[in-house]
């Protein structure tokens, strides 16, 4: 079976699970409106006549024309990766659900090819996230400064950035739904472990481990977009930090890759194995 | 006869408990071979094996002489345990899916398996909208999708009322006379005499017989034997050659066991009349396969 015919069938499931457009939904409100919030944050410091507006105006830039807003919509966005994992975790602990991974055999799949099915689950629904991400930034930057319009084509490298890290970290949110089995147990484990644990993790490690935390599993894929460059123009720290975080970038993305192959290879290893 | 499945020595063990021990036997093509045990016997872990969704500790097992594949299972309808359907979609899309994956059939086909398990009418509600019955009917429907040779029903009827379970019996009646060979896993040994051509009973994990029907029930004869004075008849049969054992069934008469073969009517009338018995029944009966599975699975 070619791998068009696998996206096909995992087409079928997918495009009248109701919760599937739920996710596109608000991932289509959430990332705009996000955004939206910023730049309204940055519009009503900035407009002032007076001198602490400018002052603002200087520092900042406009984080949201070109070509800032790939970065800047990439990094705030990216915050929200909540969303499409609850609909990952529910595809694959949907077919445990329904024993519908059981059925996928006996009608004739093999165990590898049920894996690279839901891979492909992972890769849609990274894909549907990224394009709507390049959407939001792309009309912020033609929104916010128009005269800037001319240097859209810079700064496009967050774009795939965007999908690599999307995927790396809902392939996570696939390693706990493969592994748990149960809906509310595995979301339960990634929201605590993704927006608690880790963050205070590597906040220690940042001042007691020598940022050991930055191989974390979801911190390896998040600094390969680091914080807006706005953030780099409040002093020669922040400065320091921001171009270390760029230059950090090619590591991260390696780690990325290779987690995420681990991640996959595993998944491919433990399915034709284990009993169903 | 062409064999369509061959199951060599498989074991299976979860943990202290032993599922499956050594299990072997032959499937031949065209044969309604029925699958027998009680609860726990290890009839759908011996099912699930063969369709790659257990791994077997030990043993072997090959589809039309080739070991199991994906390419095998397509050309199989299979329906495990329970009916295993994405609950949101409706019939028609499920079978899609089924289609997709196997290869059987075509748009066509869809309609026509749930013609034939009667949920055309309802072929566009959701799955988690039907009744246990009709998810039942869906899976055998599904099984049916693109009219493959072979089949395996794990408990077909579960879930069907009266009228229901009458279908589907009649059902697999037809698919054997079409020449499908159907494998078929119960408890309803009713069921499984009224149809099967073979069968294998199982317990804890053995594999207790397997082969013809006919050649399972009937290792013996069995003739039952009535008359005014049950005693007086009793005693006349203890001098009749070649009965093994004598059973008082009811008030009205006695069950007489004979090797497979050897039983005569006509000579057991003359003895009886010439000892001065008249009877007034004689029949020789078959063993009916409740008889034998409770012989066997009895402790």
């Amino acid at each position: 079976m070619n791998l068009l015919a696998l996206v096909k069938i995992e087409w079928l499931k997918i495009k009248k699970y109701p919760a599937f457009w739920w996710m596109f939904g608000i991932v289509a409100l959430t990332y705009p409106g996000t955004n939206m919030m910023f730049y309204y944050g940055y519009s009503e410091g900035t407009k002032g006549k007076e001198v602490a507006s400018n002052v603002a105006k200087m520092l900042l830039g406009n984080p949201f024309a070109f070509p800032e807003t790939w970065h800047t919509v990439a990094f705030l966005s990216s915050v929200f990766i909540m969303i499409p994992a609850i609909l990952v975790i529910m595809l694959v602990t949907n077919e445990y659900n329904y024993k519908t991974h059981r059925q996928n055999i006996i009608d004739g799949w093999s165990r590898g090819q049920f894996v690279t099915s839901k891979l492909f689950d992972v890769v849609i629904i990274s894909a549907v996230s990224t394009v709507l991400y390049a959407v939001v930034a792309f009309s912020f930057g033609a929104w916010a400064d128009y005269d800037n319009i001319g240097r859209w084509a810079e700064q496009l490298q967050y774009i795939p950035l965007f999908f690599l890290q999307t995927f790396a970290q809902l392939s996570i949110a696939f390693l706990l739904g493969f592994l748990i089995k149960k809906a509310f147990i595995a979301l339960g484990i990634f929201f605590f472990y993704n927006l608690i644990l880790e963050n205070i993790a590597v906040a220690y490690a940042k001042i007691k481990l020598d940022d050991i935390g930055k191989f974390l599993p979801f911190e390896i894929s998040d600094r390969i977009i680091p914080s807006p460059a706005f953030m780099s123009r409040f002093g020669k720290d922040m400065k320091a930090a921001y171009e270390k975080a760029l230059d950090a970038i090619p590591m991260h993305i390696a780690l990325t890759l290779l987690l995420t192959a681990a991640i996959w290879a595993f998944c491919y290893w433990k399915h034709k194995r284990r009993d169903l | 006869m062409q064999e369509v499945l061959n199951i060599n020595g498989i074991s299976k063990s979860y943990g202290p408990i032993k599922a499956l021990q050594n299990v072997s036997f032959q499937v031949p093509q065209g044969a309604v071979f029925g699958l027998l045990g009680p609860n726990g016997s290890g009839k759908t872990t011996l099912l699930s094996i063969i369709l790659d969704i257990l791994k077997a500790d030990s043993g072997s097992f090959a589809w039309f002489g080739h070991p199991g594949s994906p390419a095998t299972r397509k050309q199989i309808g299979s329906l495990l345990e329970t009916p295993n359907f994405y609950h949101y979609l409706s019939a028609t899309d499920n079978l899609k899916i089924t289609q997709a994956i196997s290869g059987r059939g075509d748009a066509a086909s869809i309609d026509t398996a749930l013609k034939i398990v009667k949920l055309y009418e309802r072929k566009n509600s959701k799955f988690s909208t039907y009744s246990l019955g009709m998810k039942q009917r869906l899976a055998i429907g599904a099984a049916l999708l693109g009219n493959p040779d072979v089949l395996l029903f794990d408990e077909p009827t579960n879930g069907l009322d009266p009228v229901g379970i009458a279908e589907i019996r009649e059902l697999i009646r037809e698919l054997a006379v079409q020449g499908k060979t159907i494998i078929m896993a119960s408890h309803l040994l009713d069921e499984v005499e009224k149809v099967c051509t073979h069968v294998a009973i199982m317990k804890r994990g053995n594999l207790l017989t397997a082969g013809p029907v006919d050649e399972v029930l009937a290792n013996e004869d069995i003739v039952e034997l009535g008359s005014q004075d049950l005693g007086v008849l009793e005693n006349i049969l203890q001098q009749y050659h070649g009965i093994t054992q004598i059973k008082t069934t009811d008030h009205q008469s006695l069950q007489a066991f004979f090797p497979v073969g050897t039983a005569s009517m006509e000579a057991i009338n003359q003895h009886c009349f010439e000892q001065g018995v008249v009877l007034n029944q004689l029949t020789l009966k078959k063993k009916s396969l409740e008889t034998k599975f409770f012989e066997l699975t009895n402790d």
